[in-house]
Order: C-alpha cells, then structure tokens, then sequence
C-alpha cells in the first residue's frame, strides 16, 4: 500500500488524476480501442463459428494490423488509468479478472492471425476453430464486463488517504 | 417529458432494476458489448469500403452487418433504459443531446448509402476499388461512430461544458 501511496504522489500520477482533460482523453482512447480491438475479434469469430456465410479469410489478416494498434492504444491508456489511480486497480480482484481474459483474448487473436497468414486453416479444423472462436467470444465479454464493474466494486480509491 | 420518462421508468419496473446492486454496470456492459458488435459490422465494412483488407469480396462482408443490427438494438434498448431511469441527467446533458444527433446524421448516411450506393458496392469486385462516394460514406460512419462513443464517455464521466458546450 505504501508503494502504490508513492506511485499515486508522483507528479505524472497527480497530472492523469488532477487534469480533467488528460484522464477524460485517455478513457475514451481506451473505450476507442477496446471497441475496435473487440469488434474486429467479434466479426472474425462470427466468421469461424459459421454464423455469417463463407467468405475467404486470409485477407481478413490485414485487419489485425489496425486490431494491434488498437491493442498497443489499450495498453498505453491502461497503463495511464492505472497511474492515475493504481490503488483502485491493483486491490480489485476484478482487474486481475480483466488483465487474465483481455490476454487470454489476445492470445488467440495471435494465433488465429498466424494461421490466417499462413493460410492453414483447412476443413478438417473447422470444429476446432469454432470452439476457439467462442472461446474468444466469451473472454472478450468477459473483459468488457470485467472493465466496467471495475469502476463499481472498488474498495479503496487512493492508498494516499491510508497514510 | 422528464415525468413522461420516469413513469415509464417506474411502471415497467426498469426503475427498480437499474437501481439493484448491479443493474447499471450490467447494462453498461451489454451496452458497450452491442457498440463493439457494431464496430465488429459496421465499423469493419466501413474499414473495407476504405481499402482495408483487399480480396474480401464487399457482397461477402456485407453479411457481417446483421450483427450490427444486433449491437444496435441492444444499444436502443440498454440506452432506452438509462434514459427512462435517470431522464434528468440526459436530457439537458449537452454529451448526450450531441450524441443522439451524430446517431441521427448515422442513420442518415446509412440511408443515403443504401438509396445510393450499396448496390453497386455489393457488385463490385473484392479487388477492385471503390465510387469516391461509397468511401466517404464509409468515412462519414466511422466518423459519426468514433464521435458517439466519445460523447458516451462524456455522459457518464463528467461534463466538462466550458470546454465545448457553445449552446450551453
């Protein structure tokens, strides 16, 4: 608690926490990038649990160049957010819930990507894709959920009002 | 209006449910999870009418589209009931007023799109490139949707008006 206490009195802490603009920008860069980087895993596991009909995939790659972008902006904000208030995050079971699916999540976004470049995806794996597919699915529900009970289940806001 | 909402807030029960331990951050979790099917849809055929991802046929990712559906009803309906449950803190909340016009100026690219240009979009070839018209389309959505999620973030954070609000 006393580290996170003098992680939260750090002039860049203070500013993410203080400075309206820099906190509200770095939260909508991060529902940005999470809409995106989710979306395009959403519209790829359609496509791999056959919900929408057959269409070829292999292009499909070129998507992930703007889903990692996406995923680097996730990173970048969290990482500002968690600055910002790193006691709120860090004594919450559920951000570690968030933290385990979001890369989980992404994980898989790497492997289906590799295989989707490589062109490897044949027939007989198509049983198998489904179920990673909704794998996928299910972790990003979880992730998004898990990010928006974070702001609703904290018990501590600032470990500086411990000291 | 403010009364109008509320009593159909209070009489279908959405009140009581948005009010119990989990029921807002519940909603606010299917409500992003409908806007993510939207960007995932939506969001991605925009993305292709702007020459990402060359040799998916547009007829082909077209179908994508009815998950948008999907993610947007989910939004109309998670939406409906914040509004009805708390009406005072949107209806006179600039974030919100300017979000349900970009929905509006959405919906009537979508329309302008489909009256004008989908046919030929889904007739031409996953190689070939688009009408200068279908791209800013294209532009025009990811634009109206990028601003909405903003405007999103603005109800429920905080409402900075001395920044932006020129009508307040």
């Amino acid at each position: 608690m006393q580290i996170l206490s003098r992680i939260e009195e750090t002039a860049l802490s203070i500013w993410f926490r203080e400075s309206g603009a820099a906190f509200f920008s770095t939260l909508t860069l991060h529902s940005l990038a999470m809409a995106i980087v989710v979306g395009i895993n959403f519209a790829i596991a359609f496509r791999l649990m056959g919900w929408v009909p057959q269409f070829a995939l292999s292009p499909y790659s070129r998507f992930y160049q703007i889903h990692w972008i996406g995923v680097i902006v996730i990173f970048l904000s969290g990482a500002g957010l968690l600055l910002a208030y790193p006691a709120k995050a860090l004594t919450n079971p559920i951000f570690y819930l968030k933290l385990i699916a979001l890369t989980i999540g992404l994980i898989i976004a790497a492997w289906i990507q590799h295989r989707l470049d490589r062109n490897i995806i044949t027939e007989g794996e198509h049983q198998k894709f489904k179920l990673i597919a909704m794998a996928s699915v299910i972790l990003w529900i979880i992730t998004i959920t898990a990010g928006r009970f974070l702001a609703y289940t904290h018990s501590v806001l600032l470990a500086s009002r411990f000291f | 209006m403010i009364e109008l909402l509320s009593g159909f807030s209070s009489r279908t029960g959405i009140y009581d449910f948005m009010n119990s331990p989990w029921g807002w951050p519940t909603l606010e979790s299917i409500h992003f999870l409908g806007l993510c099917m939207l960007i995932g849809s939506v969001g991605v055929f925009d993305l292709r009418m702007l020459g990402v991802g060359q040799g998916i046929a547009y007829k082909d990712l077209h179908k994508l589209v009815k998950f948008g559906v999907v993610g947007y009803l989910l939004n109309v309906t998670t939406g409906t009931m914040f509004l009805t449950t708390s009406p005072d803190q949107y209806i006179y909340n600039p974030a919100f007023q300017t979000k349900m016009l970009f929905m509006l100026l959405a919906g009537l690219n979508m329309l302008w799109f489909y009256a004008t240009t989908s046919a030929q979009v889904k007739a031409t070839k996953a190689t070939a490139s688009l009408l200068n018209r279908a791209k800013v389309i294209a532009a025009v959505s990811l634009l109206c949707w990028s601003v909405i999620i903003i405007c999103g973030r603005l109800i429920t954070y905080f409402r900075p008006l001395y920044h932006w609000c020129f009508w307040c």
